[in-house]
Order: structure tokens, then sequence, then C-alpha cells
């Protein structure tokens, strides 16, 4: 498919903008170019990281080391404690996070995904940014969830483990390889509240349900996972910011119409890019008139009020965007919007 | 994949095998579907009642609810189902124990050696189907015995076949 980039270039205040699409693109600086040449990065992706990101170099500096991994206990099967005496007895070293139902793993005397209780479903290996999306959506007992982009499925088991395996949870996943690694997290997990089918998010409004809670995990250039995939620094490129902005705004409308009144769409991505986050629940609150960003718990950075010469929804500033240097866990934004 | 209700003698095959596990009262009031893949096979799913009418509304689910069995002659446990029977279920003579070294070689997909069994019922046929668990009485496999009796016991040789075990989901998946 041909895909046509219409560059746009504007003046303001001496500082010269490029749009690639909807990607902004700032000029270069000399700490742009000697921090991508330091950190091997192109020099486009660190110079917009100089506008959002704090602490840039901490930043890099961070995206060179393998992230800390955290294993999410679950509670269907065994408790915390349970867990904790178990691994710690095979040598694991375990510590505490914010939310009680994780635990990062300082030491592994072997790979965490292939103990006894990993295959026994007694844990699952989640990020904590992942971890507090779900946190972030507030299920209770009983409700209809919906989950838009579901595969691996480690948010759609906790969901159903906060759930305690009561209502229902309808898993979108349209790749079959993937759906399939998805139903296998599920038998593990003893998840039976949940349903996949195998149907792309743009197509959920034709469902007649409507649900207490959407989560969109939405598809996403995955900047916040550059320390796992290295390759990231030079292969991701300003289109696939704007392609998936694009993407993002559709899945959004669509999962906004599938909401309850007064039910909550949750919005994330593993992205920092203020096109994919902000941008996309500005766009969002401008078209529908009756949607409002609460507030997210355990947050300590909100969302952006202003990128370049955009300015955004002043509500953006409850949503939450963690930062591997800071929040030490992979990096995340998460919007809890509420739909009236 | 078409999901609908047992019919009255699946139904009775499923209480006869859940009875046969011990499972019966954890199930009795639990909603269980049929989903039948292909033209043959019929698989036993948990469901809640929430997605029991979800997917009724909504039509041909990829999967729904966890799979506890496949009906064929016999129910034969998946995995997840073997876990529910012993995490709920009454252990009976059904269930066979193995050892922590033995767990890593099932974990594999390794048959049973004689000496790897830690307890078993003297009262097991040949041919049956049992829940193998680890030392913290977790299910780790299902399996066939090929002994009955104290031959489960006889050293140096396979004496119970895994027909699934846990180690499953890693080995599909990597």
């Amino acid at each position: 498919m041909q895909r046509v980039i219409i560059i746009i270039i504007i003046k303001s205040e001496n500082v010269r903008k490029t749009f690639h699409g909807l990607t902004l693109i700032f000029p270069k600086s000399a700490e742009s170019e000697s921090l991508a040449s330091k950190y091997a990065y192109d020099e486009w992706l660190v110079s917009r990281f100089l506008e959002y990101v704090p602490r840039v170099e901490d930043f890099l500096s961070k995206m060179e080391r393998l992230p800390t991994q955290y294993i999410r206990v679950n509670t269907l099967k065994t408790s915390r404690q349970e867990l904790e005496n178990r691994l710690r007895s095979k040598g694991f070293e375990l510590r505490n996070t914010i939310m009680p139902e994780v635990l990062a793993v300082n030491k592994a005397p072997l790979a965490t995904g292939a103990t006894t209780e990993y295959l026994l479903g007694l844990y699952y290996i989640q990020d904590l940014g992942s971890c507090l999306a779900v946190d972030a959506l507030g299920v209770a007992e009983g409700q209809a969830v919906l989950d838009v982009a579901a595969a691996p499925g480690g948010k759609t088991t906790f969901i159903a483990q906060k759930m305690n395996n009561t209502g229902s949870i309808i898993a979108l996943e349209p790749n079959g390889r993937r759906a399939r690694s998805m139903s296998f997290n599920i038998m593990r997990c003893g998840v039976y509240n949940t349903s996949i089918f195998r149907m792309d998010g743009l197509q959920a409004s034709k469902f007649e349900m409507k649900f207490d809670r959407v989560l969109l995990d939405a598809p996403c250039s995955c900047e916040g996972v550059i320390a796992k995939d290295i390759t990231r620094k030079t292969s991701h490129t300003p289109q696939d910011v704007d392609y998936c902005s694009r993407m993002q705004d559709k899945l959004i409308e669509i999962a906004a119409r599938c909401v309850k009144p007064s039910g909550i769409l949750l919005y994330s991505t593993c992205s920092f890019a203020p096109e994919e986050n902000e941008m996309v629940i500005d766009r969002l609150l401008q078209k529908s008139g009756n949607i409002t960003v609460e507030p997210v718990r355990h947050g300590s950075r909100g969302g952006l009020t202003k990128f370049g010469d955009w300015t955004f929804d002043h509500q953006l500033k409850n949503a939450l965007r963690l930062y591997p240097h800071i929040d030490d866990t992979t990096g995340f934004f998460i919007a809890r919007l509420r739909v009236n | 994949m078409i999901c609908r209700q047992p019919a009255r003698e699946e139904r009775t095959q499923i209480n006869r095998a859940l009875g046969r596990w011990g499972a019966f009262e954890f199930f009795k009031h639990k909603p269980l579907i049929i989903q039948e893949v292909g033209t043959k096979k019929k698989i036993v799913c948990l469901v809640t009642g929430d997605i029991e009418k979800a997917i009724q509304v909504m039509e041909d689910p990829y999967s729904a609810g966890l799979a506890i069995g496949e009906l064929k002659k016999q129910f034969i446990p998946s995995i997840a189902g073997a876990d529910l029977f012993a995490r709920y279920g009454r252990r009976n003579k059904y269930y066979i124990t193995v050892g922590e070294k033995a767990e890593n070689l099932v974990l594999y997909g390794r048959d049973i050696m004689g000496e790897s069994i830690e307890a078993a019922s003297d009262a097991l046929d040949e041919n049956e189907l049992v829940i193998v668990l680890n030392t913290a009485f977790e299910a780790i496999a299902v399996g066939r015995t090929r002994f009955a009796g104290r031959s489960l016991f006889q050293k140096g040789r396979v004496t119970v076949s895994t027909i699934a075990d846990a180690g499953y989901y890693l080995r599909e998946e990597g």
C-alpha cells in the first residue's frame, strides 16, 4: 500500500518544527546530536525525548539496562505469602512494590518463566506498568468487561483475578497465533470468566452489548520498551508514530461507544509519544463532549498539557506517565476516562 | 466454533467423570458448555453465567471459559481441569503422587517410572486415567496407568504414561 506523508514546515519563535503526518519533529541541537551519538539512537527520537521525557540522559542510560522483572501473584490460585515462600526457598530474591499483588524479582536462580510455579499458573510475568493499568480500570466482581486488544492476556488474566472469576470478560484478538497463546495463558491461570473472539477492535461496535469497563491497551510504536528491544533505537520511525496515532484514534472512538453510561474506558500504551497518548485523548474529548479524565491512583507524573505548539485539555494532567528511570517500569501511559 | 449446552447423555457422562475425580460438588451449580471443534472434537468448558449469556448474543467465540476436558468415549481431563479437580475435589484412588525429581521430568512431557511414584492406590487397575500430583498435591499431569496396584511401583519401568502435562503451555508457545 502506498503511503503519502505530508511534510509541513512551520516557523514559530525561530524554532523550525517539521511534521511527518501527525508526528512532530524538532530541530537538531548540539545536545540531541551528542546524546543520540552516545547512546546510538536516531537523532529525531532524542530531540523529541528532550521535549517530553524528564532527565533525558538518566532515561537513556536506564534504557541500556534490562528492565526490572516483575511477577504478578495469581490470587485465583495462591496467596502472595505462599508464593513468596516457595520462590524464596528456590533461591529467588523478591521485593515488594506499590501493588500488593506484584513482586519485583531481584535475583532469579533459574528462568522465571520455567519454574513449576509458573507452569502451574501461580504467577504471571508482567510489568508493573501493565498491572497499574489494570488497577486503574477499577473492576468489581460481576461486571462486564471488554478488552479490546487483549493478547497475550496479562491484563485480561489480572482483570479476571480482580473480578474473582465472576462476571464476564470479552477479549478481542484478531491474530490466530496470538489468540492461541492467550488461550494458553487463560488456561494456565485458571480463568473461566473470559471468552476470546478473533476479531479486530475496529469491529467491536458490532456487539449489541455495552460494558461496565472497557480496556484499550492500544497497539503502539512501543517507545517505552526500547530497553527490551534496542533495535527500536534506529528502526523506529516518525511514520510509525503517525500510523499508530491514526489507528489509535479509530480504536478509541469505537471503544468509547462500547461503554455503558457512567462506565470507564481505560486507555493505555507502552509509548511516550504524545501523538499516541495525550493527542488521542484530546481529540476524543473534543469530539465527544461527554467524557472526563479521572485521576489515576499511584500517579506521580501526569499527562502533558502542552507539546510543541499544541495544547491539550487541562484534564490530561489526570492521566499517568510512567518512566523507566523514575518509576522503574517500562514506559507507559494510562488514562482513565469516564463516559457520561 | 459452536458453543452449546451439553445434551442429557453428555451431561451424564460429565457428571460421572466429575464424580470419579471427587469434584462433583464443586461443579454442581457451575455452568458447563460444550465447544465443538470441527466435526468430532467436543471440549467441555467451565464458564460463568454471564459468559454463558454473552456467547449466546455474540456468536462464534474462539474460546469460552476454561476448557476442563474433552468428551471422547471417556471424559479426558485437561491440565486446567485436573488443576481444579485436585484443588477442589476429594482426592481418591485416581490421584497418584510423584517426587520432586520426577516432577521436573513430567513437566517436560516424560512418562513416569515406577520408582518415581510416591503414592498410588493398590486398587488402581491397568489402563486407568489418573491425575498426577506433585508433593504439594498440585496437578502436574494427566496420565494412564500401564500396570495395576503394587506393580505401579516397579523399578526401572515406565508404569504411567503421561498424556498431558503442565509444561505443555511452555513447549507449545516456545
